[in-house]
């Protein structure tokens, strides 16, 4: 297969999990081949990237430092991944599905003539192909896919593969942005981000996710604290972030985010075919549930039918006493 | 102000749609105005499709097997009691020709794909523009003038139409606000109707019910199944699902405190019912009210200056024991609603005594003719003893009759009679005999 | 002002899959609404262009009776197996043909999920573009529009000159229901079908479907809320990892 470009994304200098997950995985299934692992990132500064880079399996990395990257214009990010691809010549590339790969996922393939596969749970490549499994229809389904060419994208679901360090000693070369915001002709007037994010959604071991069952602030502090006792994120439904108690950026399911913690709680949440869709792949759910036929109990391991504003006091009551 | 329509009809369901099909047909230029999402959205049956009045509609429809699931060639009659079940079973190939006498469909499918139908007659027509199928519209209102239905409100806006067909469903609030029926209807008018489809892999279906090719089974249940309310159960075979439910009395439902789908779990759970049932997946619930079709609940005049009622917002309904049929009534009532809008149009007069044509229509019919035959079969079936006491013994003596035992037996005879006085009394049942023979 | 509007017919996901009934995408219905109040009150033009079967014409009216001005449908029965890229492909030659000022899309197929063809588009046609969009306005001071798009961490706002390409997120609005009269109006508009070879062959194809694992049914705590909860936090302890 010769090189493989793995997409490291990052911020402020700390690369994130999933990407982490790509490249561990891409770099432990070619050991023993003669394929190479080339980690491309782009950042303001290099933190510690060059570091957890390497451990995590990177034969090389393509570091493009330039404050150019702190402003969230996909024309930047895109030419600095074709000017990788560019000099890599890899016959396929692999990114961790985020907002900003799914931003410019498809100009860069019809810019490099590219063949994409979004989105995969699982895949594995051959000479000129990568056949892969996606789910579709809000995960109702998964399709096995194959795509074929020169050069072929696939981008991971966070949460499907494992980060497992796999030491190595890459060499790094360092690049300025091929394209700045004053060479666009779309400007970026301002990023509104939600004052009381703390954990990444998508990182978080767990997620307590709030759904119209949470209707006001003593509901959405409960929401908090149990998501505070583990250090977990907090999560959405599409109709609590609508009441605007929660902020879009905690939107989970086919809209919003995927996300595949070790526990997911579903507090107030029905279960609708499109929330389940980015959540379904939790590895242990629980459902808080008043009414006993929601479908959300089709999806947990353990339901509790019961008001959450009585329920959620003693689980978090409860929880500390095992801490 | 639009141009005044042909007709309006309000509903997108089997009255409805072939009231529109009849009318496409004519060329005419027609609003039909369904609020589900889709015609068939909300529609609930069990559901056969008796007779052959869709041939009409949509001829050869056997060869394009699109809309209906199974055409019935076995049907079978189980008495039940907790433990058993009795069976009358009857298969035949006469049943395999076509225009096959009954089909089950789910409606969902089969309303969409009748409006297809219709869809595709309009586009033939010289109204292609300016005749429609309208979905996700609720009409507010029927408007009248001076005693005259003159068109309908929906979405705040007016349209206007010669004629108007309400073919709403037996939740007839429109029917209802132009005083063709009572505003209040007695509990024992309707039943409630529960349902559930459970899906399998096709060949476990067609394996498990001796299912060839389009093929299908639909059996019904008295007794146990009904845990002692009024009313009765069903199953249906359809192409990979079975439609599984009970028709319940809605005034003994709430007499008797019970719960529709709590009755559903244990009729689910029956020895015998459970065995059909392994296996399977429930996709879809759904819960509708349904006309006990009694002729006594059917609106005195069915037609008014400019207004026509069609289907089970007219009660029109027989449910006299060997089968439920509200689609086929509902087809034919609308065939015969567009017919008297037709025969209307043509002498300019959409007055009450022309239209009371479609009234004579039906009678001539076998959708009032039925309804006035089959009265005492329709009261029959709400006798106390028909849901309890018949199904009990016949399972007793089954058990009895069927039961081997290294001992000298009994006669058949002594078997009944002991069955008899566990369950009931000889004069009971020679008086519900009496009656059921006058009846049927 | 031009608006060319791309929309897909999507099986129904929220349904029964194996019911076969097709609805308008959920985000290109949000698209097509974003121009519908983009353009209130103005004599801009939204025009619509769908891929697909004959039987897709129903999608399209639904469009049209919501408010867009005429559509080109190119029919094709085999549109399910083109992927996103010669979806683009195709869209992006009949762009060609046509003069707009924005151009938008839906940002996934409720179906595929796949999320690509707004961008592999704008990149054919080189349009500055802007994917994920939650909100659509103009403003005074700009001669092009703001979209706020739902990033990683936040919202980002943007300003984009014309011509340009974004796609909507169903968060930006809830799209309406046509009217009575919309949809009576929607059968005298203009729908130019026009029959289309597929010559752009996809990359990438579905080989089969698979179901997903099936999980175990819930375990439903019983007891009084304490007993439940103190039954849950056990089995927490003992089966999540996290403790
Ligand atoms: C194209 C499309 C994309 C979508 N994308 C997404 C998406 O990304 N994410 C998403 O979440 N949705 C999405 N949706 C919306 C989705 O269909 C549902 O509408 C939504 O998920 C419902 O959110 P909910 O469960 O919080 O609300 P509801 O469905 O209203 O459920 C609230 C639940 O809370 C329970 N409850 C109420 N009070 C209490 C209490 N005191 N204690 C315990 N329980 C209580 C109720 O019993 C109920 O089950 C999408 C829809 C479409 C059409
Ligand atoms: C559980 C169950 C099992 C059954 N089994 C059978 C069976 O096996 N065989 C059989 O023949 N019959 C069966 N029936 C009866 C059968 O379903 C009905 O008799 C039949 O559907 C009546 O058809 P219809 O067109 O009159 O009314 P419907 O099918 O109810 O259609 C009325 C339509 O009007 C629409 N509508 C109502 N009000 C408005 C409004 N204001 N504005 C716009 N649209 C409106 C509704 O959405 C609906 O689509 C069963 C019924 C139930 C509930
Ligand atoms: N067949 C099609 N016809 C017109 N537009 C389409 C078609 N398929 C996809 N699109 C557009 O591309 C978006 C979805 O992209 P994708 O998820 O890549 O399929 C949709 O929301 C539409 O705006």
């Amino acid at each position: 297969m010769g090189k493989i470009l793995v997409h490291v994304g990052s911020q402020g200098g700390e690369a994130k999990r999933s990407s982490l997950e790509v490249l561990s995985h891409v770099s432990r299934k070619i050991a023993g081949s003669d394929d190479v692992v080339v980690a491309c990132v782009f950042d303001v500064n290099p933190g510690r990237l060059e570091q957890t880079i390497g451990e995590y399996g990177a034969d090389d990395i393509l570091m493009y430092m330039d404050p150019a990257y702190e402003s969230h214009l996909n024309g930047v990010l895109a030419a600095g991944l074709e000017d990788a691809i560019r000099a890599t010549a890899p016959s396929l590339v692999v990114f961790a599905s985020s907002e900003s790969v799914k931003d410019i996922l498809g100009a860069i393939a019809v810019n490099t003539g590219a063949a994409v596969l979004p989105d995969v749970v699982s895949f594995s490549a051959g000479s000129g192909f990568v056949e892969a499994v996606r789910p579709v229809m809000a995960a109702k389904s998964l399709a096995r896919v194959r795509a074929e060419g020169e050069l072929i994208f696939v981008s991971v679901r966070s949460g499907s593969v494992e980060a497992i360090k796999n030491p190595k000693n890459p060499g790094t070369t360092t690049f300025e942005a091929p394209i700045k915001p004053a060479d666009l002709k779309q400007q970026l007037k301002e990023i509104i981000k939600a004052a009381d994010e703390t954990v990444d959604l998508s990182e978080a071991r767990v997620v307590v996710a709030a759904g119209r069952g949470v209707k006001d602030e003593v509901g959405k502090r409960l929401v908090e604290e149990l998501a505070g006792l583990f250090g977990g994120g907090i999560g959405a439904s599409r109709a609590v972030v609508e009441t605007d108690l929660f902020p879009a950026t905690a939107q989970i399911g086919q809209t919003g985010k995927v996300v595949s913690p070790d526990l997911y709680f579903a507090l107030g949440i029905s279960g609708a075919i499109q929330h389940v869709a980015g959540m379904s792949n939790s590895r242990m759910i629980v459902a808080i549930n008043k009414d006993a036929d929601a479908p959300i109990f089709e999806y947990a391991d353990y339901g509790i039918v019961g008001d959450l504003y009585t329920v959620v006091p003693l689980l978090i009551e409860e929880i500390k006493r095992h801490k | 102000m639009e141009e005044k329509f042909d007709c309006i009809i309000v509903g997108g369901g089997i009255a409805g749609l072939s009231a529109a099909m009849i009318l496409a047909r004519a060329d005419a230029r027609f609003l039909l105005i369904e609020r589900g999402e889709f015609c068939g959205a909300k529609n609930v049956s069990g559901g056969v499709l008796w007779g052959s009045d869709l041939n009409e509609l949509v001829p050869d429809f056997g060869d394009s097997p699109e809309g209906f699931e199974r055409f019935i060639n076995h049907r079978r009659l189980t008495f039940m009691d907790d433990q058993s079940a009795f069976s009358l079973d009857f298969k035949s190939a006469h049943f395999e020709q076509t225009p096959y006498s009954g089909v089950t469909v789910l409606r969902s499918k089969f309303d969409a794909w009748l409006a297809g139908k219709v869809e595709a007659q309009i586009e033939q027509g010289t109204h292609s523009e300016s005749s429609f199928l309208a979905t996700d519209i609720l009409v507010q209102e029927v408007i009248q003038e001076s005693g005259r239905v003159v068109g309908i409100r929906a979405g705040g806006e007016d349209f206007f139409a010669d004629c108007v067909i309400l073919a709403e469903g037996v939740n007839n609030l429109l029917t209802r606000q132009i005083g063709i029926e009572p505003a209040y209807v007695p509990a024992d008018h309707v039943a409630v109707g529960v349902k559930e489809v459970i899906e399998f892999d096709k060949s476990v279906l067609e394996d498990r019910f001796q299912l060839n090719g389009r093929s299908g089974l639909t059996n019904e249940f008295v007794g146990f199944c009904s845990d002692g309310v009024e009313g009765g159960g069903f199953l249906y075979t359809n192409e990979k699902s079975l439609s599984v439910g009970l028709v319940l009395g809605m005034k003994d439902l709430r007499e008797k405190k019970k719960a529709p789908q709590d009755i559903l779990n244990q009729f689910k759970e029956h020895p015998a019912v459970r065995d059909m049932l392994t296996g399977g997946k429930v996709v879809e619930y759904s819960a509708h009210v349904v006309s006990t079709g009694d002729i006594d609940a059917v609106p005195e005049r069915l037609y008014d200056d400019g207004v026509l009622i069609a289907g089970e917002a007219a009660h029109l309904l027989l449910n006299a024991g060997k089968a439920i049929q509200g689609m086929d009534y509902a087809m034919r009532s609308g065939i015969l609603a567009a017919e008297a809008v037709l025969a209307a149009r043509e002498v300019s007069d959409f007055s009450g005594a022309q239209l009371s044509g479609y009234q004579k229509a039906l009678e001539n019919s076998y959708v009032l003719t039925d309804m006035h035959n089959f009265h005492d079969a329709v009261k029959l079936l709400h006798d106390p003893m028909m849901f309890g006491a018949v199904p009990n013994v016949l399972c007793d003596f089954g058990r009895q009759f069927f039961t081997i035992r290294s001992e000298p037996g009994q006669k058949s005879r002594h078997m009944m009679t002991a069955a008899v006085k566990r369950h009931s009394s000889y004069w009971d049942l020679i008086k519900l005999g009496a009656k059921a023979a006058r009846a049927l | 002002m031009k608006f060319l509007v791309c929309i897909k017919q999507v099986p129904d996901v929220s349904g029964n899959v194996n019911s076969g009934r097709m609805v308008l995408n959920a985000y290109d219905a949000s698209a097509v609404e974003a121009a519908l109040v983009l353009t209130e009150g103005t004599d801009s033009e939204i025009h619509l262009v769908l891929i697909g079967p004959d039987s897709a014409k129903e999608t399209i009216r639904k469009a049209l009776a919501m408010g867009a001005s005429s559509a080109v449908h190119f029919v094709s029965a085999e549109s399910d197996s083109m992927d996103s890229g010669s979806i683009a492909a195709q869209l992006a030659s009949y762009c060609a043909e046509i003069q707009f000022d924005i151009v938008l899309c839906g940002k996934q197929s409720q179906d595929t999920d796949a999320g690509l063809t707004g961008g592999m588009l704008a990149a054919h046609l080189k349009l500055p573009y802007a994917t994920n969009a939650v909100g659509l306005a103009y403003q005074d001071s700009y001669d092009g529009i703001v979209v706020t798009r739902q990033g990683d961490s936040g919202q980002e706002i943007l300003q984009l000159p014309l011509p340009c390409l974004v796609t909507c997120s169903n968060d930006m609005n809830n799209p309406r229901i046509p009217s009575l009269k919309g949809i009576m109006q929607a059968k005298k508009k203009s729908i130019d079908a026009r029959q289309f070879e597929n010559n752009s062959l996809s990359s990438t194809r579905i080989l089969n479907y698979e179901q997903p694992a099936a999980r175990e049914p819930a375990r439903m705590l019983e007891g009084e809320t304490e007993e439940k909860v103190t039954a849950l936090v056990l089995a927490l302890v003992q089966e999540s990892g996290i403790f």
